[in-house]
């Protein structure tokens, strides 16, 4: 029974004239962002290599250790060709020195600010967007149109019980999308071997999980499509129901989340931040200046009944102390203002981490937002993935740092340094291009952060849960379904 | 007509009533019963309360009180027993557009249990019921309606089921195809189907059935067996129910 019924909404499926449209669609679009992915991601792979390279040889070539500025390039990840997530948002490199602090730089949108309007169009965006309108474009009128075509009443005159029906449908409908849609994904696969991509075991389990979490996403949009579809009489009245939910949890519940985070956890601009620590310092040398003007008043008054020399032997008792004194308060003051900066820094991430938090939990309403999160973290290529790199670049650099002050003492150069600002590159500082090559040999290499993938368990609960209860009202819809047309 | 006990009817209507959810009451206490072997014909106008009938019989809707029975199984407190022993053929029989004949015919036959039914079959079922061999292979949405109403005898013939109901299915078919029509559904019952056909057709229900009820308002208003039918001018005794000058039921 379940089989030809599932049999029957295959070949209807594969008759309808709407299938070679969507076909082609699915297939094209995936298999063009699979090829620009690989061609992407072996450009930034070579660019990465090279500047590497580049470095390397830079490095080898200053004089001296007290010059050292290592720059490091993030490193491609072959996953970044299914989910790019953020990887084009997040700069590209860092300097690694004792001068500067670790900050990512230039990424690909900025660089190509074109890629940033149009973004870029990966797997995940493919199914997110455009497979959950196919979805729904082909359960719509999965009940109610069949209601209208009068197949419904001939059909339920047959000792059918009605949740086999209905899981029928939604099995047809599933296999009958996921089934072509295999093609261009295993030609995607072959592309993968063809170019040579550096797939790890680790790699194709990513993309197992990637394909696993797409079809719990597809399935949702699915079985959500005849829900819609039993819960109406009319398929015009259901297809409307559909694109309005579609633009509901495809478009506003993700962005309406964001923007509520937004409103409700305010994060203070850096220029914020900066003016008010301007304003505490400003603040704290005041405060100072007062306290010495207050100070030097004390002392004046206590000196004013003295004769010269006595004035002057009293000076000469206290000058050192006096000194002292206000050395101490610069130090604490300078003490102060950092801690206060580190304070406000401080802040400024767990205020903007309560927001991503915030802005997360609520967007996480529509299961587009779930699968979003879902696929990023699977690929690695999600939000953490710039704190990630800053942590383990500031690690390295604390290493490198180590090192080079060792190698300094040991080698017992100094050696002048060339400071250069440049409205491109930033500012760098090394040292004149003497006799030597410095011995690189035992220098610690930065070991990219592992790609740590996570198990996005949340959100496939979110998407397991979305499907249950779209499952639970096509049921209730159906079990009261009027067959008659 | 005397009931031998031994012989429970096939199809059964017992105190059939029924009251949409806007009160209107389509069907006041109604009983009737088809046996095997038997044509019924339900006459009546519109809304007389035809479709509601058989839509019990098929547990598309509840009755309000009373029983619709196939073969003795109680149609809304088995239905999918029920079903499996009844064929329907609608008024304007829709099948699926993008198959074939030959394609629909096998669904529903799957549908309906029979699996093993090969090509042959539904090339011979077909023929039966007088569709060119040329239109077997063509898609559905290439049909007319009296095809598509062949096409649909077709599957309850497949189906092979003890009852068939038909709710005016020769409405819209020309002479010619209404002829054949009521002939099929002769062989049918002399193959010894309980068939309850629901029709306005004066003339050929007079012709074929070995019952007539005539149906006014929800009420079964007359009801008589063929032989006694004989001499009487069916559609006289029609328009005289009709219009309600006779007041009884049979
Ligand atoms: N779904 C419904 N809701 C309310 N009233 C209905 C419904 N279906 C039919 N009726 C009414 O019930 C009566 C009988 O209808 P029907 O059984 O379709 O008659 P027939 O088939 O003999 O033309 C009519 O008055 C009709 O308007
Ligand atoms: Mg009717």
């Amino acid at each position: 029974m379940f089989a030809t019924l599932l049999q029957k909404e295959l070949k209807s499926i594969l008759l309808s004239p709407k299938f070679p449209a969507t076909f082609a669609v699915c297939a094209g679009l995936l298999i063009l962002s699979i090829s620009i992915g690989i061609h992407e991601y072996q450009v930034t792979t070579r660019q990465y290599e090279t500047a590497t390279q580049m470095v390397t040889q830079e490095l080898r070539e200053q004089a001296h250790w007290s010059g050292v500025n290592n720059r490091t390039y993030r490193k491609p990840d072959p996953m970044q060709i299914f989910v790019s997530g953020v990887s084009n948002d997040i700069g590209r490199w860092s300097g690694v020195s004792q001068f500067e602090p670790v900050k990512l730089r230039h990424s690909a949108y900025s660089d190509d600010a074109i890629f940033a309007i149009f973004r870029f169009i990966d797997f995940g965006f493919i199914v997110q967007v455009i497979l959950s309108l196919f979805a729904f474009l082909f359960t719509y009128d999965a009940i109610n149109g069949e209601r209208e075509s009068g197949t419904l009443a001939l059909t339920f005159s047959h000792p059918i019980p009605r949740t086999t029906y209905l899981l029928a449908k939604i099995a047809g409908s599933w296999l009958g999308l996921v089934i072509p849609l295999l093609l261009p994904v295993t030609v995607g696969v072959l592309l993968l071997v063809l170019f040579r991509i550096p797939f790890e075991a680790s790699h194709w389990m990513k993309l197992g999980g990637l394909l696993g979490v797409s079809m719990l996403y597809f399935s949702f949009f699915v079985t959500l499509g005849v829900c819609i579809s039993s819960l109406t009489r009319r398929s015009n009245v259901s297809f409307l129901l559909c694109l309005v939910a579609w633009v509901f949890l495809i478009l506003i519940v993700p962005r309406v989340g964001v923007i509520i985070a937004g409103q409700a956890v305010p994060v203070p601009t850096v220029a914020e931040i900066e003016a008010q620590q301007d304003a505490y310092s400003k603040d704290k040398n005041e405060q100072h200046m007062k306290s010495m003007e207050a100070k030097f008043r004390d002392r004046e008054a206590l000196m004013s009944g003295m004769t010269k020399e006595q004035r002057e032997q009293y000076e000469n008792d206290h000058m050192w102390s006096w000194m002292e004194e206000n050395d101490a308060d610069q130090k604490q003051i300078t003490k102060d203002i950092e801690a206060q900066g580190v304070k406000l820094q401080e802040d400024l991430r767990n205020r903007k981490a309560l927001q991503e938090r915030l802005a997360f939990s609520l967007s996480r309403f529509s299961p587009a937002s779930a699968y979003q999160l879902a696929v990023m973290s699977i690929a690695g290529t999600d939000i953490t993935l710039k704190s990630r790199y800053e942590d383990g670049l500031r690690s390295y650099r604390t290493i490198l740092n180590a090192f080079t002050e060792k190698k300094q003492k040991e080698t017992g150069d100094v050696g002048g340094i060339r400071i250069t600002m440049d409205s491109e590159k930033g500012m760098s500082i090394s040292a004149p291009k003497e006799n030597g090559t410095l011995d690189l040999t035992d220098m610690p290499q930065f070991a990219p952060p592992a790609n740590a993938s996570v198990m996005p368990v949340t959100d496939i609960g979110i998407l397991v849960f979305a499907i249950l209860a779209a499952f639970g009202g096509a049921i209730a819809g159906f079990l009261r379904y009027d067959m008659r047309s | 007509m005397e009931q031998t006990p031994a012989t429970q009817p096939m199809i059964e209507a017992l105190g059939l009533t029924k009251r949409y959810e806007d009160e209107t009451l389509a069907l006041d206490n109604v009983s009737f019963a088809v046996r095997t072997g038997q044509i019924y014909a339900m006459l009546g106008g519109n809304g007389a309360g035809k479709t509601t009938t058989i839509n019990i019989f098929l547990n598309f809707i509840d009755p309000t009180a009373g029983e619709a029975r196939i073969d003795g199984i109680v149609t809304h407190k088995e239905p999918l027993k029920a079903k499996a022993k009844v064929a329907y053929v609608s008024e304007n029989v829709m099948l699926y557009p993008n198959f074939t004949a030959i394609q629909n015919l096998d669904y529903f036959a799957r549908l309906g249990g029979k699996t093993s039914y090969t090509k042959n079959d539904y090339h011979d079922v077909l023929r039966r019921v007088g569709l060119e061999d040329e239109a077997h292979t063509k898609r559905l949405r290439s049909y007319s309606k009296g095809m598509r109403q062949k096409c649909g005898i077709a599957i309850a013939i497949l189906k092979d089921a003890p009852a068939i109901l038909l709710d005016e299915p020769t409405s819209g078919l020309d002479p010619k195809a209404g002829f054949e029509f009521l002939g099929l559904l002769t062989s049918l019952r002399d193959e010894g189907k309980a068939i309850l056909m629901s029709t306005h057709d004066i003339f050929r229900a007079k012709e074929i059935a070995d019952m007539v009820g005539i149906m006014n308002a929800g009420k079964l208003v007359m009801q008589r067996t063929q032989s006694s039918l004989a001499g009487e001018n069916l559609e006289e005794l029609y328009l005289q129910f009709m219009a309600g000058s006779v007041e009884r039921a049979a």
